[in-house]
């Protein structure tokens, strides 16, 4: 009898310690992130679309199409057109192709590349209509000068040397297309400006 | 003749209580038949309003329409769900004794409330102290009748303890000596219910 | 090193989540969201109210109709008053359960729909509304029909005598006070488990007849400790009249019947045992309130005791095979009983009406401020007609604090339901014969002799 007594008192003790914890959890900032009003401060090592980048600094295309991407692809997303540039003997890309419908997002890929010219960016916003349209081909995949320099900035990659003298009529293709960059290049921009007042929020 | 609001009410009761229980007897899912049964004591709660017995009414609602006919269907719904097909109420051979025996039980209770002298008290005042001459009544005038029904109360709470008391001596002897109700972990707790 | 980082950056975030500043604009959101849904429920009845009890028999009377029709009129008012209140009522009370859970489980909760989410359950209601209404093959269509009316039905009807109480015995609501109050609204809410059990059984379904079952099984149970604790506060009141039993408890919160109706006052040196009594008496009345609490969370069905609709076990029990309109007469039914079981315990423990403290925003005040306005409306006449046919400040205060208690009792259990977790059958049954049933039969037997003592 005393026992039980005992042992109504303790758990209606711990039974009003819980309602006291639950409670004071009210007064917390609630973790709800509102994701398509407020993009997520994502960290640098997130594995988002891919992407080529350029020379920050040169706007020249990283890409030396050494194919190790195409082959270390687990499922054989990525497809590499290049020819032997006939001036200077060396590799030189024409299309560039990833099916994001294919892609598992392992970040192989970005891991082989020596030039770090593939990158996975934090863009995640692909859904699209049809199949066909989750095949980006070079246009949409290269990256502005001013997205690339955030990138490299934000995975504090070390900076790339830009390449010794070459004949203009090779890197003039990829600066203009890096000039006028397709619709979803645009994305990791706004993300860069998000990210300021977010950062600024939390310091409160 | 005028006809009042009382009267009015009376029949809406009666025509509710009527076909309801008359759709117990005939209803042939069984358990349809149960839930007819609350209609029958709601609408008899409402004849007991019209009386001016406002606490005979809850109490009636409470107890015989949700308590009681609840426990019955339950009753109903473990019993044999399967046999409800085969029940055929109106089988010539029980049809006989049935009319018979029910004609003589209305004739029984016809007698016995002709017999009976009724005399209302303070049919005034009856609206306004419904418990409290219920309560003076049951203590004084009804004592008896009151005590004997709470004993049969009590008799039927020790008989089902000690229905429910009785599997638990058989598993105690199996465990140990120091056995402890109240520290019964969940597993020694399916042992005893099986 | 990218990864070093990022690792900081979260370390460092999730720090400032859990040691920063109190959540001060969700509360205050939370707050803003309740005041304005309860002026918009409470303005909504005391305008229904108002028309039917003042403007239209003065409409009727100045048509030179006899007076026994604009009578009859002022009869419905109580009707009218419920009939406008559950609708919306059920519909704030979702959004305020939801927007409680989420500031407990430290989320931000529904705040899409309208400014902050206010129209939240406004769109869920269309939704439910515009379903399609489904009864499924096999099941026993008249019964399935039937179950959500029943369900619904006393929770219409069994509020009436709150509502003369909870109105402070109102010329308007007065005729639907009873003087077996209580009795009748134990009764009325003891309907809806025969509807649990009738929805259970006619959806054709295991899981709902499993919910049926232990719905009736838990009803059966908890309606002991239930009733008897309410029985004993009657004792001690000495009566069964709502309003009665809310005017006994006038004169600040000491005079509770949940802190022995007054008699702590009482203690005296004439008699020396009232030391004693007096507060085993308190402490009694204390422990039958939180006995009613747990009784009125099992019979209402919410969780810890929401065994007859557990959604991970049974598949939400009786109501798994109801769509549409019937799911949301379920739903409402629920709400509303939440609420009425808040109003028996206001009513019955909490004093009804009646300000805490004699004094602070108290009726005095409401005339107060009554009497500011009217001066204020002096130039308008027609303003100043307006607002005495339409305010009476001692109902106004009365209606006031009735509802502010009622909601924190609906915060208290919403507070419960986000702590605690759910019952085993067993456990549930053992805690109801073994435990409370025989403790609200003490506590019976103790208040009956403490009130003669003290």
């Amino acid at each position: 009898m005393f026992g039980l007594l005992a042992r109504s008192i303790e758990s209606l003790y711990q039974v009003t310690r819980g309602l006291k914890t639950v409670f004071q959890h009210s007064f917390r900032q609630p973790i709800t992130k509102e994701y398509p009003d407020r993009m997520p401060d994502l960290p640098g090592a997130f594995r988002g679309r891919l992407s080529l980048t350029v020379n920050p600094n040169t706007g020249e295309h990283l890409c030396i199409s050494c194919l190790q991407c195409e082959r270390v692809c687990p499922d054989k997303c990525i497809q590499i057109t290049s020819h032997k540039s006939p001036e200077t003997n060396k590799p030189e890309l024409i299309e560039f192709k990833i099916d994001h419908g294919l892609c598992m997002f392992c970040g192989l890929c970005t891991e082989v590349c020596p030039t770090t010219c593939i990158i996975n960016t934090n863009d995640f916003e692909m859904a699209d209509y049809t199949r066909e349209s989750l095949v980006y081909d070079l246009k949409k995949l290269t990256l502005t000068q001013e997205e690339s320099a955030f990138y490299f900035s934000k995975k504090e990659l070390p900076l790339p040397k830009p390449k010794p003298a070459k004949p203009a009529a090779a890197a003039a293709p990829a600066a203009a297309k890096a000039e006028k960059p397709g619709q979803p290049a645009v994305k990791p921009a706004d993300t860069a400006k998000e990210d300021k007042p977010k950062e600024g929020e939390g310091k409160e | 003749m005028k006809v009042g609001l009382d009267t009015l009410l009376f029949y809406l009761f009666a025509f509710i209580a009527i076909p309801f229980a008359y759709g117990v007897l005939l209803d042939r899912k069984i358990i349809r038949a149960g839930f007819l049964l609350i209609g029958v004591f709601s609408a008899i709660s409402g004849l007991f309003l019209l009386l001016n017995a406002q606490f005979l009414a809850m109490a009636q609602i409470m107890i015989y329409a949700v308590g009681i006919t609840l426990v019955v269907v339950i009753a109903l719904m473990l019993t044999n769900p399967k046999s409800e097909d085969d029940i055929s109420p109106l089988n010539n051979w029980n049809k006989i004794p049935g009319i018979v025996s029910a004609f003589l039980v209305f004739i029984t209770i016809y007698m016995s409330l002709r017999a009976e002298n009724w005399t209302v008290r303070n049919p005034g005042q009856l609206m306004q102290d419904n418990i409290t001459r219920i309560g003076i009544d049951l203590l004084t005038y009804f004592s008896l009748p009151f005590e004997f029904a709470s004993i049969l109360l009590l008799v039927a709470v020790i008989g089902a303890i000690m229905l429910a008391k009785q599997e638990k001596e058989i598993t105690q002897n199996n465990s140990d000596e120091n056995f402890d109700k109240e520290e019964l972990t969940s597993e020694d707790k399916n042992v005893i219910k099986v | 090193m990218t990864v070093s980082t990022s690792t900081s950056n979260k370390t460092q975030s999730y720090g400032v989540q859990s040691t920063g500043p109190a959540n001060i604009v969700e509360i205050f959101k939370f707050m803003r969201l309740t005041i304005i849904w309860l002026s918009i429920i409470f303005g909504a009845v005391w305008g229904a109210c108002w028309l039917f009890g003042v403007v239209l028999p003065a409409c009727v009377e100045g048509f030179g109709l006899p007076a026994e029709i604009s009578q009859t009129i002022r009869y419905f008012v109580p009707l009218v008053a419920i009939m406008v209140f559950i609708p919306i009522n059920a519909m704030f009370m979702v959004l305020f359960e939801r927007r409680a859970l989420a500031l407990f489980t430290v989320r931000k909760g529904p705040n899409r729909v309208g400014p902050d989410g206010l129209l939240q359950t406004a769109a869920d209601a269309v939704k439910l509304l515009l379903k399609e209404d489904i009864t499924p093959r096999g099941a026993d269509a008249f019964m399935f029909t039937l179950a959500p009316i029943i369900f619904f039905a006393p929770s219409i009807f069994g509020c009436i005598p709150l509502l003369a109480a909870a109105t402070g015995d109102h010329r308007l609501f007065s005729i639907a006070n009873l003087p077996t109050g209580i009795f009748y609204v134990l009764a009325a809410s003891s309907i809806p488990v025969v509807a649990l059990v009738m929805a259970g059984w006619a959806s054709n379904n295991k899981y709902s007849l499993v919910g049926g079952l232990r719905a009736a099984a838990q009803a059966i149970s908890y309606e002991i400790p239930l009733v008897l604790s309410l029985v004993t506060i009657c004792l001690l009141a000495g009566s069964l009249d709502v309003v009665e039993i809310a005017q006994q408890q006038v004169g600040g919160f000491l005079h509770w019947n949940i802190l022995g109706a007054g008699k702590l006052l009482a203690v005296s040196q004439a008699s020396p045992i009232t030391f004693v009594t007096a507060p085993l008496l308190a402490i009694c009345c204390i422990l039958l309130f939180w006995l009613y609490m747990t009784g009125a969370c099992a019979e209402i069905n919410r969780i810890p005791f929401d065994l007859p609709e557990a959604e991970s076990e049974l598949v939400s029990g009786y109501n798994t095979e109801y769509s549409g309109i019937k799911f949301a007469i379920f739903f409402l039914a629920e709400f509303t009983n939440l609420f009425v079981v808040s109003a028996i315990a206001t009513v019955m423990f909490l004093g009804g009406g009646e300000s805490p403290i004699p004094g602070f925003l108290d009726t005095g005040f409401f005339v107060s401020v009554m009497g500011t306005l009217n001066s204020l409306l002096q130039p308008v006449p027609a303003l100043q007609w307006l607002l005495n046919s339409l305010v009476d400040p001692a109902t106004l205060s009365c209606v006031f604090w009735a509802v502010t208690k009622i909601y924190l009792i609906v915060f208290f259990a919403i507070l419960i339901r986000g702590t605690l977790p759910r019952f085993r059958i067993d456990q549930l049954m053992d805690f109801s014969w073994k435990r409370l049933i025989p403790l609200v039969l003490i506590l019976f037997l103790a208040v009956a002799y403490l009130r003669e003592l003290v």
